[in-house]
């Protein structure tokens, strides 16, 4: 191939080349950021700018079919404090608090498994992970209602008990199994990354120090994976509340999370300012989790190793 | 201690494979219904091929990933080239930028981008569904081609250009070489990002462009068929054959070494 013959040769010319610039002064290379314009445009305006839109959308009067005709009002926000939102927003931060709770707990203790295997065993774990975290998040969440409605295999194994009519579908429990199952991968993947960079002599050090297994974890593996923890908690907690499919199929939509109203108000009832409204909460929700992780990362408690 | 963690850990990655499982257990289910199992049967595969609503959704879902994953892959490989080489000031706030969208939720910017259509008249359909996955997928691809792209020697383009490459022959017989894996990885999750988009198409799709997801979000709000399964069943092996594709260590490079 005529490619990997140039690959060769330029990877030989290549050390020859440097020799010869590092002497001469070093020269800016050329069409760096032309190349980066395209990508950075793209984000300026399919996301920036529309941004920016929503936030002004927010603050806007709507007309009588709900689009924007302008001006500048707070009553968008006033009416969030109605019960109807306030108690959709006070459901969705709980529920999402719980599923990061877990999906941390779990991804931890996870993450902690992976990392005590073998090298070798270990990418065979991490595609089993990666597997159901690329499968189609409709898959993943419609394979539920086979598994826990009525006449699935739970309620077959419960129907032998002589619980009969059994169905988790719709409720609370099936959409929190659902969330769980769907951001589980995701809270892991970072925590491995954290725990896989840590020392392992460390873990044998604290054990000779006479660490207990709590000792070592909250001593020393705890704090230490603290970045990959933190990260894992903003790709799961923000995350969750902006979902809406879920609550729909396995919750019946009867308590639906912020990402429900949101789709309710732009595509049912298309209230855009208020929809706007709604999103702009979801946005500040998520600057004030990325500020706290923020400032948890600035100060490392010094009690550690 | 240990051996707890073991137990849950084992428990999670079974936990993990009961809906894959159930998903092709129950597409291969001659009954009807979920309660009984009446042997094997492929009847409800043959049944997805004859439904010709769903295979026009199909198509659409297939345009729209192509489109998406070809033009991701080409801004990121130029985004990553131009970011290996760039030496001035503010590259950290570019690369920030580039990845704010993987940091705001989806739902926000599908309901931003429809602002903003609305607002300036342009009617929905494939374009409109093609900017929305673009956005969502160029962070991802970008960040797979720039961990690739790192790791290229920066005197690279000097050296090719010693030997007589032009900037084109440069990109064409070394760039593009070297970097064969990450574009193919970067194109594939691209493509399965789009297929598989269901919050973006919700804002964004317009009459006569649904997707596929959409199509099966619509019939699952009604009631689960097993043919929905059994497509279910493909969706899973076509994750499968992409994930083994761009294959276990760019994978955890992408996942993984990339947070950390």
């Amino acid at each position: 191939m005529t490619a990997t013959t140039v690959v060769r040769k330029v990877h030989t010319v290549t050390s020859v080349t440097r020799a010869i610039h590092l002497k001469g002064k070093e020269k800016p290379p050329r069409g760096a950021f032309g190349l980066m314009l395209p990508g950075l445009i793209a984000v300026a305006l399919l996301a920036l700018a529309p941004l920016f839109i929503v936030a002004r959308n927010s603050f806007a009067v709507a007309d009588n079919y709900g689009g924007i005709t302008g001006g500048f009002t707070l009553d968008n926000y006033a009416k969030l404090l109605d019960p109807v939102y306030s108690k959709t927003f006070l459901f969705s931060i709980g529920l999402a608090l719980l599923n990061t709770v877990i999906c941390l707990v779990i991804g931890y203790l996870t993450s902690y498994y992976i990392v005590s295997r073998p090298e070798g065993k270990q990418g065979f774990l991490l595609l089993l992970v990666i597997i159901p975290f690329w499968t189609d998040f409709l898959v993943r969440t419609f394979a539920w209602i086979t598994i826990l409605g009525s006449g699935g295999p739970l309620a077959g194994v419960l129907g032998i008990f002589g619980i009969s009519g059994f169905s988790l579908i719709p409720s609370n429990v099936a959409v929190f199994l659902g969330l769980l199952y769907s951001f589980l991968p995701t809270a892991i993947f970072p925590i491995y990354a954290s725990m896989r960079s840590i020392d392992g002599s460390l873990k044998e050090a604290a054990t000779d120090l006479g660490c207990s297994w709590w000792g070592v974890h909250r001593r020393v593996i705890l704090p230490l994976s603290k970045p990959g923890i933190l990260g894992a908690a903003l790709l799961t907690f923000i995350p969750t509340m902006g979902v809406f499919v879920i609550p729909v199929l396995l919750g019946g939509g009867k308590d639906p999370l912020i990402g429900n109203v949101i789709v309710t108000l732009y595509t049912e009832f298309r209230n855009q300012p208020m929809g706007a409204a709604v999103s702009m909460v979801l946005l500040v929700l998520m600057f004030i989790s990325m500020a706290l992780i923020g400032l948890a990362l600035r100060k490392p408690k010094p009690k550690g190793a | 201690m240990d051996k707890l963690v073991n137990g849950i850990a084992r428990g999670v990655f079974v936990f993990l494979y009961i809906p894959i499982v159930a998903v092709i257990v129950y597409s291969f289910n001659a009954s009807g219904s979920s309660s009984n199992f009446e042997g094997l049967s492929l009847k409800w595969y043959a049944e997805l091929f004859q439904d010709g609503q769903l295979l026009s959704t199909l198509r659409t879902s297939a345009i729209v990933a192509v489109i998406t994953a070809t033009v991701a892959t080409a801004i990121a490989v130029m985004f990553a080239l131009g970011s290996a080489r760039y030496r001035g000031r503010g590259k950290g706030l570019y690369l920030a930028a580039i990845a704010l969208p993987l940091i705001v939720p989806e739902i926000v910017l599908g309901v931003a981008l429809l602002s903003v259509f609305s607002s300036a008249k342009i009617p929905l359909g494939v374009p409109t569904l093609v900017l929305g996955h673009l956005i969502v997928a160029l962070p991802l691809a970008t960040l797979v081609v720039i961990s690739a792209a790192a790791m290229l020697d920066p005197s690279l383009p000097e050296a090719a250009t010693d030997l007589g490459c032009t900037p084109w022959q440069t990109f064409t017989k070394v760039y593009l070489p070297l970097l064969r894996p990450s574009v193919i990885a970067a194109w594939l999750l691209s493509f399965t990002t789009s297929f598989s988009n269901i919050v973006m198409s919700t804002f964004l799709s317009g009459v006569g462009s649904t997707t596929l997801p959409l199509k099966i979000y619509s019939s699952l709000k009604t009631g689960i068929t097993p043919s929905i399964n059994a497509l279910g069943a493909l969706l899973i092996l076509l994750t499968l054959v992409i994930v083994l594709t761009v294959g276990v260590n760019q994978m955890r490079r992408i996942l993984v070494d990339s947070r950390s």
